[in-house]
């Protein structure tokens, strides 16, 4: 903290090298800001962060901070411009949030309240930009709420690495591309869904969630992902009939915020309606439900059978990656000190 | 395209994302109809392991490459103001009924393809074309004709066989006062021949640059006052000293991206003596210790490129270039990167990203070039006047250069006249000359019938200049004091039969499709700004509209990325200053200009 500046009237530190938005974040001072984000490398596209540093206009996600330097984030000018520049993107998009996924979840719907901004006139020109709602499995594109932030193209190459999204076109005309000009799901994007957490506006969403849900009738429970060893930590969203609408990575876990295609995805089961709720025994040729004493009674008598007929090297233990590491210990405890065997492997991951 | 030939392009300049431009200008000159297909780009992304999603971006970036079939032949119609004024518009109809066909369209024998483009920087033999890499300028209608003839015939020129009215002395205005010092060369020296400049003394200067200390040279050139003749205007020695010093790569860049309407000069520089930039920028790489040099061409200068390619051949073959030159322990060498059309990557950090194959955004600064620059190195980036300045101010000292022009802004400079005048072409004169002087004993005055009406200066980021302004002196500074600038160094002439709002309409759909598109002010301010405006050439304007727009074009100064959104302000405001009249009398449905009615017929498709 070897910096010391002003902020509105207050005395900041800041490390040399921070932005003036950073160092007004860590400190409280929210300055309004869109392209940004933490996770990312700086773009200063949006030009909503703009400040004045003594007297003159700096974009304060790009600025850096120096000694002394005497910083206002909000007055009647800033505010006037501000609220000029979310006209603009309004009018350059086709924002209605009555049929938006991001209606309450919405950056761009956040400020536009904040700063009172009006609907933009009729007259002013558009560019009809891609819709692709049903190419992927997992991601839905409607690129007329996009405001070329730049957040998904840099999520899917300094997050992801994957780099399936760029710039495409020019000026007025510039718009998102998918690989070579490709629909999303024909491309070679691997659904992380990475982009879509990131997006700050409904342009990019997931299928699974328009229409389950309003944004703020969503309850949010966090727990960690029983895919694989990493031990993602998940916020799951249900709606008000306790349905599971989505999951978005936590930024507290080890995977700060990141997830894979499973983790994004891979939660339907848990509701499926073709889940076993009970154990089941095969009777003359069909399974037939059973509790839980007659199932293990059944097994602890079979595996015995087994175990003296032949040895205890007859059986082996296959655990799954789905359990936790206490439950994997206690398999193969079970198997080498119960049962009598090494025969105990793992699927390491699903 | 099948893969070998992918292959082959890949290797003849290198497999590096950097060298991307000139492999898809080579592919798309193999493809038959001047188009680069996905397939071709996807095979490429592969070979060249770059993201798919990269090339995309890049190829749909510049205006040259396209990814649909074109024709054999691809037509290109500058619309920029000059040629505008010069008649573009009935070259334009013209070439429409030659052909019969729309701006987008291909002849039905596939040979002709019809574009309209921006500024192609021949701008005194106005209204221009370009056939593939071949430019034409003083075109009628006859001329016209004869010429899409003798393409039926023949095959496709490049560089030296383009039209001769366009090369680079027959663009020059002889017999005025001049104080020939950058043009001094200009016909005594050949530009193909590296040993008639060194007869002429050239390279001296580099040889006594190697003999001093390099921060004595960056002190020669504070000294000298030289400023950055790109448009800024900034000190060029404080630049150089702005370098990042130690061990580490450093690059000379030169802008040679003149791209700006009404701007020809660095072209004729770069096609009639381009030793003396190989020169210039090697002292330059010596003054800031670096060992490579990069000039960043606009595509469009085939004749340049060769020439440039040739002087630094030759500079190499004679030892000028390359390891230890003179003997000393220095070491340079120049390559050059060619643009695809964009006038965005004249700004110095937009020309970097194009430089890396990239899209040519503009970066946020600080960091600066000189800072981190080309591939994150300290880079020097200075324009093709500025650094041919340097070999004759380290040769004849500072003072002598300091001899000729205003107290803060000393020497020469290009001014590049266009328009309605008796005389057009570059002059050369010290820093401050008025437009009076230019227009009355260089340009020899307005042409037959002709009546001063205003003259735009800088370019179409610049500003107009009216009867009032005539006796300022157009140097660096002094235009600013009055809401206007000296920018490259254009001074178009517009006379009576010029209407503001029209003119104002090619400014405004000019900077709509330059936006690099980053920004939100910039991308959106250009097109709603280009839409007021038309809506003024439609007579559909209310008068309140009017400040709107001035109001948006200062939103936008304010708050774009770069100088591209923070520029239409300028020209917009001084045109209001003298034609607001005119802006109103649009705003009646039943007031007549056959002006503007005529450009809406041929630039917009209803």
């Amino acid at each position: 903290m070897n910096i010391e500046f002003i902020i509105d009237g207050k005395l900041i530190r800041a490390h040399k090298g921070q932005s003036i938005l950073k160092a007004a974040l860590l400190n409280g001072i929210d300055i309004p800001h869109l392209c940004y984000h933490e996770k990312l490398s700086a773009t200063g596209a949006c030009r909503l962060c703009i400040v004045k540093v003594n007297g003159m206009y700096k974009a304060s996600c790009t600025e850096p901070v120096a000694e002394g330097i005497d910083v206002v984030t909000y007055d009647e000018e800033l505010s006037m411009m501000r609220k000029e520049l979310l006209e603009m993107l309004l009018a350059e998009g086709d924002h209605n949030c009555l049929y938006c996924h991001s209606n309450g979840n919405c950056e761009l719907q956040n400020y536009c309240y904040q700063y009172n901004v009006e609907p933009p006139a009729k007259d002013l020109p558009k560019n009809i930009r891609e819709v692709d709602l049903t190419s992927s499995q997992g991601i839905k594109r409607d690129e007329n709420k996009c405001i070329l932030c730049g957040r998904c193209v840099k999520a899917c190459a300094e997050i992801q690495v994957n780099f399936v999204w760029d710039f495409a076109g020019r000026g007025s005309h510039a718009h998102l591309t998918s690989d070579m000009y490709e629909k999303i799901g024909d491309s070679s994007c691997i659904q992380c869904g990475t982009c879509v957490q990131l997006c700050p506006t409904g342009a990019l969403s997931f299928q699974t969630v328009l229409g389950r849900g309003m944004n703020w009738e969503l309850k949010k429970e966090s727990s960690i992902c029983i895919y694989c060893g990493v031990g993602c930590k998940i916020d799951f969203y249900t709606n008000k009939e306790g349905k599971l609408v989505k999951a978005m990575g936590n930024d507290e876990g080890p995977n700060k915020g990141h997830l894979c295609v499973k983790g994004r995805f891979g939660f339907d089961f848990v509701q499926s309606n073709k889940r076993l709720t009970t154990p089941l025994i095969k009777k003359n040729g069909k399974f037939e439900k059973a509790t839980w004493d007659e199932a293990l009674d059944l097994v602890a008598s079979k595996f015995g059978e087994i175990k003296e007929k032949s040895s205890p090297d007859a059986l082996m233990a296959f655990a799954s990656a789905k359990c936790t590491n206490e439950e994997n210990y206690l398999m193969q405890k079970f198997m080498r000190s119960v049962i009598g065997t090494n025969n105990i492997d793992h699927c390491a991951r699903l | 395209m099948n893969k070998e030939i992918i292959s082959k392009a890949i290797n003849k300049y290198g497999r590096e994302r950097e060298h991307l431009m000139n492999i898809l200008r080579e592919l798309e000159s193999l493809s038959e109809d001047n188009y680069l297909d996905v397939e071709t780009l996807s095979e490429l992304a592969e070979q060249m392991n770059i993201p798919k999603s990269a090339v995309a971006g890049f190829v749909d970036f510049y205006t040259m490459f396209k990814t649909t079939p074109r024709a054999k032949y691809v037509i290109r119609i500058c619309k920029s103001t000059s040629c505008h004024i010069m008649g573009a518009r009935t070259i334009f109809e013209e070439i429409e009924s030659i052909l019969d066909i729309k701006p987008g369209e291909a002849t039905r024998d596939g040979i002709f393809y019809l574009e309209t483009c921006q500024c192609l920087g021949v701008c005194s033999v106005a209204p221009a074309m370009m056939i593939n890499y071949d430019i034409h300028g003083n075109l009628t209608p006859e001329r016209l004709k004869k010429i899409i003839d003798d393409y039926r015939k023949k095959e496709p020129v490049d560089g030296e066989a383009c039209g001769p009215e366009v090369e680079g002395k027959k663009c020059i205005i002889e017999g005025t006062p001049q104080t020939k010092r950058l043009l001094e060369n200009v016909g005594v020296v050949n530009p193909l021949e590296i040993d008639t400049y060194v007869a002429k003394g050239g390279f001296d200067a580099l040889k006594k640059a190697l003999g001093m200390d390099r921060g004595d040279i960056i002190d020669i050139i504070k000294d000298s006052g030289l400023r950055g003749r790109g448009g800024a205007g900034f000190p060029a020695g404080m630049k150089w000293s702005f370098v990042t010093k130690g061990d580490m790569q450093k690059y000379v860049i030169c802008n040679a991206d003149e791209g700006e309407p009404g701007t020809f000069k660095d072209r004729i520089l770069m096609e009639e003596n381009p030793q003396a930039l190989v020169e210039g920028m090697a002292i330059c790489g010596y003054a800031i210790d670096a060992s490579i040099g990069y000039i960043y061409i606009r595509g469009e200068f085939r004749r340049s490129i060769i020439r440039l390619q040739k002087a630094i051949d030759q500079a190499r073959a004679k030892g000028y270039l390359g390891k230890n030159i003179f003997g000393s322990s220095f070491s340079f060498d120049i390559f050059i990167k060619e643009g695809g059309g964009a006038y965005v990557c004249g700004e110095e950090t937009s020309l970097i990203n194009s430089m890396e194959g990239k899209r040519g955004y503009p970066r946020f600064k600080p960091p600066f070039p000189g800072v981190t620059g080309f591939m994150g190195k300290p880079s020097n980036v200075n324009n093709v006047e500025t650094l041919m300045s340097v070999p004759m101010i380290i040769e004849k000292g500072a003072d002598w250069y300091k001899s000729v022009g205003l107290a803060g802004c000393t020497g020469t400079k290009l001014y590049c006249l266009s328009g309605k005048m008796n005389r057009t072409g570059l002059v050369e004169l010290p820093m401050g000359a008025t437009l009076r002087e230019i227009i009355d004993i260089h340009g020899g005055g307005m042409k037959c019938g002709s009546k001063f009406k205003f003259a735009q200066v800088g370019g179409s980021a610049g500003g107009m200049l009216g009867e009032d302004l005539m006796d300022i002196p157009l140097d660096i500074d002094n235009p600013m004091k009055h809401g206007v600038t000296l920018g490259s160094g254009v001074v178009l002439v517009a006379d009576q039969n010029t209407c503001p709002v029209d003119f104002l309409l090619q400014i405004l759909s000019f900077f709509e499709h330059e936006s690099c598109g980053q920004c939100v002010p910039c991308r959106v301010g250009t097109s709603h700004l280009h839409a007021m405006v038309k809506k003024f050439a439609e007579r559909k304007a209310s008068i309140s509209d009017i400040d709107l727009m001035i109001k948006k074009a200062e939103l936008m100064k304010k708050t774009s990325l770069c100088a591209l959104g923070q520029s239409p302000v300028m020209p917009i405001v001084t045109i209001l200053k003298y034609f607001r009249s005119d802006f109103e009398k649009h705003c009646d449905p039943s007031h007549r200009c056959p002006e503007c009615e005529s450009s809406l017929t041929t630039y917009y498709i209803f």
